[in-house]
């Protein structure tokens, strides 16, 4: 079963595996964040209702080119603090103000992170989500995203920072239903909901 | 002052100047995720004590050379309103503001995972509205639901109350009136009550020792009853999910109902018609 819990909150006293959002005290499992935990599930781990981004290696992120320097540029990709991409296998011009999809190619034990990969989006809308709900934009194997682009008929990118960045198609629709899902996130049985969400609201259009 | 006028701060019945038992706070309510822009936010009334707290971050620490590559920094700062005193208060932070933040702070240091974000800083503003005695406690108790709020890895809640003693009698959570009496010691104390590490302690006056056991255990019980309402309001957020549950469950009911009630009369009628049938057959057979 599954149940919220809050920092200090026991989330189980059993011996199991540790995942990620919890500490052990006393031969005992608590919960150091706001978050969902799952009673059945053979790990103790708690998925964050609240928090931060913190990159990860190989994570897909939407970033805004910041500064320039002599060897490469910075980018601003919504953490702790601005990541180096490289100039080396840049293809396309890239200035200060461009929207760039990058991807986390080395992070240190201080969190900063070095990026690679940019690809430059033209026009098209860039907005912002919780990091934490990220995956719930997502689903499961990309469930809700499909669900999204048939609904609203959108070419859009979920970055692992929050950042989503979405042209063509009904992109107010688009945000309005990824603003559902945000607030929703903790609810159970979400892409059937947001599969009935959107197609009522295409028939009311 | 004379004996006919001294102050009856706790009557025979046990009960205190504003009716309360002597181990009982003041009321307390408390809201969680009130403002929008700031990453964690708390909004708590305590008796007349009204605090905001907001938390930013964790964020690069600037100036840089504050930044430690080993944790992140806790910047608390508290402020009272100019409107919070009686009397006007200079907005300037004075001595006693200046204090406050530092033991604050300190205080939540304490149960931050703050290894977790090095050269980062973890910035909370926490200004009081009004205040009636016990704003520091407040002030800590909802800086604690605003880094939850945030999503601020911690080991526990930091729950605040203050005890003291009035006439003689070890009291829970003072309010001006009280902490004005001619004997009254007042004594701040923060606690995280999983592992009951005492965070914050501070005392203004002196107690025996006896009276300073009886003092912890009145606190601890404070604690315990303050810190459910800090975990409520944070599940309070969170609350959609049984509220649709309910929904669905009361409309699943109402249509289970509805197609019972259908089935019902669609056998009456399938009775009806049965009947009809024999009927018809029978007259049927007589003309026959």
């Amino acid at each position: 079963m599954k149940k919220i819990v809050v920092p200090g909150e026991l989330v189980t006293e059993q011996r199991k595996r540790t995942g990620d959002h919890v500490f052990v005290h006393n031969g005992q499992i608590y919960s150091d964040t706001v978050g969902i935990t799952n009673n059945e599930s053979t790990t103790a781990s708690v998925v964050p209702l609240k928090g931060i981004y913190i990159p990860k290696q190989g994570d897909i992120l939407i970033g805004l080119v910041v500064n320039e320097l002599f060897s490469g540029f910075l980018v601003d990709v919504n953490s702790f603090s601005l990541s180096y991409m490289s100039k080396d296998r840049i293809r396309e011009p890239l200035k200060r103000g461009s929207i760039v999809s990058v991807r986390v190619s080395k992070t240190n034990e201080l969190n900063e992170a070095d990026v690679s990969d940019a690809r430059v989006f033209y026009g098209g809308e860039v907005f912002a989500v919780s990091p934490v709900k990220v995956p719930r934009i997502i689903g499961k194997n990309g469930s809700m995203l499909d669900i999204l682009r048939k609904g609203t008929n959108c070419n859009f990118i979920v970055g692992r920072n929050g950042r989503i960045w979405a042209k063509g198609g009904n992109v107010p629709l688009l945000i309005k239903a990824i603003k559902k899902i945000e607030a929703e996130a903790h609810t159970s049985n979400l892409t059937n909901k947001m599969a009935e969400f959107l197609s009522k609201q295409r028939n009311i259009i | 002052m004379t004996k006919e006028e001294k102050k009856i701060y706790v009557n025979k019945k046990g009960l205190r100047l504003d009716g309360r038992a002597v181990d009982e706070s003041r009321p307390i309510t408390i809201k969680a995720g009130v403002l929008k822009n700031a990453k964690g936010s708390c909004y708590l009334e305590w008796g007349q004590n009204k605090v905001l707290v907001s938390v930013q971050g964790p964020r690069e620490a600037l100036p840089k050379h504050i930044a430690n590559p080993f944790k992140a920094i806790v910047k608390f700062t508290y402020r009272m309103a100019a409107f919070s005193v009686p009397d006007r208060k200079n907005p300037r932070p004075g001595r006693r503001d200046i204090e406050i933040s530092k033991v604050c702070g300190e205080a939540l240091e304490k149960s931050i995972f703050l290894e977790k974000y090095p050269n980062t800083q973890i910035e909370i503003w926490a200004q009081i509205l009004d205040s009636n005695a016990g704003s520091r406690a407040a002030a800590l108790t909802a800086a604690s639901v605003a880094l939850a709020d945030a999503g601020i890895p911690m080991k526990d809640l930091v729950t605040s109350v203050a005890v003291g003693r009035i006439d003689g009698k070890i009291v829970l959570d003072l309010n001006k009136e009280e902490e004005d009496a001619p004997d009254a010691v007042d004594m701040p104390i923060a606690m995280m009550s999983n592992s009951k590490e005492i965070v914050l302690l501070q005392m203004d006056g002196l107690f025996s020792k006896k009276e300073w056991e009886e003092a912890y255990e009145v606190a601890v019980k404070g604690i315990e009853k303050i810190k459910q309402l800090q975990i409520n309001a944070l599940k309070e957020q969170f609350k959609l999910e049984e509220k649709e549950e309910k929904k669905t469950k009361t409309e699943t009911k109402e249509k289970s109902v509805e197609s019972a009630k259908e089935t019902k009369t669609e056998k009456k009628e399938d009775k009806k018609e049965l009947k009809d049938n024999k009927e018809l057959s029978k007259a049927e057979a007589e003309v026959q």
